[in-house]
């Protein structure tokens, strides 16, 4: 029997893909080994809101939402094989690695950093890749 | 100790879809590994001609979803399967019109995405990629 | 479980030497996610800024001696983000990593990117385990 993939909802009260104007993406997909996570922007999970600050309390929102999605789906930040993040600028990047530094534990996730053109007021984007 | 996973490449039935051939490129249209196959970045190719597609980016992603459709079922995937995705478009601004037509091809249940700007070759609007479980 | 890999050479370490939160790569699932790898010498972990030519045999020299030390090779690549500073020197990375990845090469998408101390290149790669 072939492998099956599994939507990892978002956490009560966050966005999802069939509410119009939200993304067609699901927040997480499992599918054996491992749970693959959409690029996170920085949201306010209640409200659906887009948050938009600095380069470093954006990481801070993204992150921590994270942590309750990967939760959720029985995983855990310590769980996370790879990150890639995409920020709006590298000279951020300091910014970013300081607070990213405080939400994984010893040892991190590989992880890839690069710049890009991202949506108007996205400072930073994180994907990740966990192990289920 | 776990016996090593094999990979092995992949391509389209349709060889005009094979841009790595096309081009003598150093790499392949998809690797399959284990549970999964993570294919190269696609973009709009005419898949009736082989040539390049640039119209309005509804097409250019409506073209290049369709021949990564392709590409998976010759796989024996399909984007039913797929779990995520890479969308790559030469202008932010073109983000809302790229999501209309990527719903049409990935209705309900939508695999994880992140979608992003950069600088893309050859005039290309958008650039996709994807990884899948393997049938 | 995931098992980290550590940097087989100290200029490999990115984390001691740029302070960057991150361990060079990790095993999980009968594959090897390696961090984005930059042109630094593997020894010292000093910056090796050159030409797209130059810095790109730096890079994938690192990534061979990364998976090697793994258990893998770049035979047992497949995925690539190649991230070049321009797109116009995708023939020139082409030159480069084709003599690489002359035995079968991977899946890949060429990001052009802004890269960290401004560097031309780097690359992100899955290797089967």
């Amino acid at each position: 029997m072939s492998a099956r993939r599994e939507i990892i909802a978002a956490p009560a009260g966050a966005p999802d893909p069939s509410q119009r104007g939200s993304p067609p993406a699901s927040p997480a997909v499992r599918a054996c080994d491992f749970i693959f996570v959409s690029g996170l922007t920085a949201v306010d999970l209640q409200t659906g809101e887009r948050v938009s600050g600095t380069t470093a309390s954006e990481t801070r929102v993204i992150l921590g939402n994270l942590k309750q999605l990967l939760e959720a789906a029985g995983s855990s930040l310590d769980r996370v094989v790879k990150v890639n993040v995409l920020i709006h600028s590298m000279l951020e990047a300091p910014n970013m690695n300081e607070v990213y530094a405080r939400f994984f534990p010893d040892p991190p996730p590989a992880r890839t950093v690069c710049g890009a053109r991202l949506p108007v007021g996205v400072k930073v984007i994180i994907e990740c890749t966990a192990l289920a | 100790m776990t016996e090593k996973l094999q990979r092995t490449a992949i391509a389209p039935k349709n060889p005009l879809l094979n841009a790595s051939r096309a081009g003598n490129l150093p790499h392949v249209p998809g690797i399959r590994i284990g549970d999964y196959i993570f294919l190269s970045g696609m973009v709009p190719v005419d898949p009736a001609t082989g040539e390049r597609s640039h119209g309005p980016i509804a097409e250019q992603v409506r073209i290049t979803l369709a021949n990564m459709r392709h590409m998976l079922e010759s796989a024996g995937s399909s984007l039913e399967r797929v779990v995520r995705v890479h969308v790559v478009l030469a202008d932010i601004s073109h983000m809302a019109e790229m999501d209309r037509v990527y719903r049409e091809f990935f209705p309900t249940d939508p695999p994880a995405r992140t979608a992003w700007s950069m600088q893309l070759r050859f005039g290309n609007g958008c650039e996709i990629e994807c990884v899948a479980l393997a049938g | 479980m995931r098992e980290i890999i550590a940097a087989p050479f100290p200029g490999l370490d990115l984390r001691q030497h740029y302070g960057h939160h991150q361990s060079p790569a990790v095993r999980a699932g009968g594959l090897i996610f390696c961090s984005g790898m930059l042109p630094v010498d593997p020894h010292t972990g000093e910056r090796h800024h050159g030409t797209l030519t130059s810095e790109a045999h730096v890079v994938l020299g690192n990534l061979k001696l990364l998976l090697e030390s793994a258990g893998s090779s770049l035979d047992r690549l497949v995925q690539v983000h190649a991230l070049i500073y321009d797109s116009i020197e995708y023939d020139v990375l082409n030159r480069v990593y084709r003599q690489y990845v002359a035995h079968g090469p991977p899946a890949r998408t060429v990001w052009t990117a802004q890269i960290e101390a401004g560097f031309k290149i780097a690359l992100d790669a899955i290797a089967a385990a």
